[in-house]
């Protein structure tokens, strides 16, 4: 039962910081750019929200199966296989979750007052000393949502993770996934003390991520 | 040293027309609301971006169309006060007044948080301020900034008329001792009076520019309301 929870932690940790890092540039050119295709951009970011994983993964497979463009250079690059491994499910995780992480910095963006912006500007700060000196501390909360979801979001899938990963013990097989085998198995009482840690981990996630968004407004000190 | 500008903007519903040539002086620009005061200022920012025409300070082409030159905003070297004070929050008094400048020699910051009336405020955050203090802040900032021209968009509004009387003081001292061109948008009568070098006027985005012995000649008497 630890192996499934430890292999979530980590493709919930390696996926939230990967996602991250993507979100940052998606969430900025979504906020403040506007050019052609936009529409197109946000509507791709969003997908994962309304497609059923198992659709999102289905296309995964197809991307990184062996005999794909993607799974061949994998395979020359690191002589194992992307499908059915940790990395094709962190690449799928990424993908599964990217909503949940670009949305919230992208409001957080979107919340700066322009006055801030128009002020560090005729301050005479550049680009990256805007997005150094307001920018990012103005969206702190944003970002810290964004990783929490993010992680939580991971933690709590199914359908994508299965699809990619095949739930092969100690490899790729997550805490969803072993707690449906143990409830096929009819260990009831594992399932139940796996449940809880699920539930108490995703209602940890949740308390942090209102307890920031009340910050946020100011709603509290 | 003279400076000119010959802009040309449409923003939102306004058009623009701001035609002038001006030396190191105070110049008030008054008009009635909506009439493109703001605008103005924005357009010599270089925060408006359909503005065609030419704007040099200081010999330095800030903006000139029929070269497809336009010096970005953070490039022209212009101090701004604006209506809004946009105090960082999560920042200090200190700290936002230095932001994006480098240290200077300690004595210099201080005789302006001193001068200023703002130096009992340094380790304070800004939401604890009074407007007026957020405005005296606020100018502090723009004036830290070593700049060719110095745009205020309604300084002192929100100052108590003693304080306000201080500032005006202040602020033709500081002028006469840097010699650099200040563009000032007030409403109140008194300012004019005692600031202006020149005074231009906004109508319908219209800038028209008159000089202040004259103008003086034409007032009428101030009824505050």
């Amino acid at each position: 039962m630890l192996a499934p929870l430890l292999i979530s932690l980590k493709l919930s940790l390696i996926t939230t910081l990967i996602l991250l890092l993507i979100a940052l540039p998606l969430a900025y050119l979504l906020a403040f750019k506007n050019f052609k295709g936009r529409t197109m951009l946000e509507v791709m970011v969003a997908l994962p929200l309304v497609l059923p994983p198992t659709v999102l993964g289905y296309y995964v497979l197809l991307m990184i199966a062996p005999n794909s463009t993607l799974g061949r250079a994998w395979y020359a690059m690191f002589d194992v296989s992307l499908a059915f491994s940790l990395s094709g499910m962190v690449l799928a995780s990424v993908l599964y979750s990217l909503p949940f992480a670009v949305q919230p910095i992208q409001q957080a963006f979107r919340a700066i007052p322009q006055a801030w912006l128009d002020m560090a500007c005729t301050q005479g700060l550049n680009y990256q000393q805007r997005l150094w000196v307001v920018i990012l501390p103005a969206s702190k909360a944003g970002f810290l949502v964004a990783a929490t979801l993010s992680f939580a979001h991971t933690m709590g899938e199914f359908g994508v993770v299965l699809m990619v990963g095949g739930s092969i013990p100690s490899e790729t097989k997550v805490a969803s996934i072993a707690l449906f085998e143990l409830v096929e198995m009819q260990q009831s009482s594992d399932a139940s003390l796996l449940a809880f840690i699920l539930l108490f981990i995703s209602f940890m996630m949740l308390s942090l991520v209102y307890s920031l968004n009340r910050q946020s407004l100011g709603l509290c000190k | 040293m003279k400076h000119c500008m010959a802009l040309n903007a449409k923003v939102g519903s306004l058009m623009l027309h701001a035609h002038a040539t001006f030396d190191d002086a105070l110049i008030l620009l008054s008009g009635d609301n909506g009439s493109g005061k703001t605008t103005l200022l924005r357009c010599l920012a270089g925060l408006e971006t359909s503005v065609q025409g030419q704007w040099q300070l200081n010999q330095q082409v800030y903006l000139d169309s029929t070269t497809h030159c336009c010096m970005p905003v953070h490039q022209r070297n212009l101090a701004c006060v604006w209506t809004d004070a946009a105090l960082l929050p999560w920042l200090n008094v200190q700290k936002n007044i230095m932001l994006g400048q480098r240290r200077q020699h300690a004595s210099s910051w201080h005789d302006l948080a001193e001068v200023l009336k703002v130096s009992h405020l340094l380790s304070r955050q800004t939401l604890l301020l009074s407007s007026g203090e957020k405005q005296r802040v606020n100018l502090a900032r723009a004036v830290y900034r070593q700049s060719n021209m110095l745009l205020l968009d309604e300084p002192f509004s929100a100052q108590a008329p003693k304080m306000r009387q201080y500032l005006r003081d202040w602020l033709k001292q500081w002028q006469r001792q840097w010699h650099i061109p200040v563009l000032m948008v007030s409403h109140d009568q008194a300012d004019i009076n005692n600031l202006a070098d020149q005074h231009w006027q906004m109508s319908d985005g219209r800038l028209m520019t008159t000089n202040t012995e004259q103008h003086k000649e034409q007032d009428e008497p101030f009824h505050a309301f």
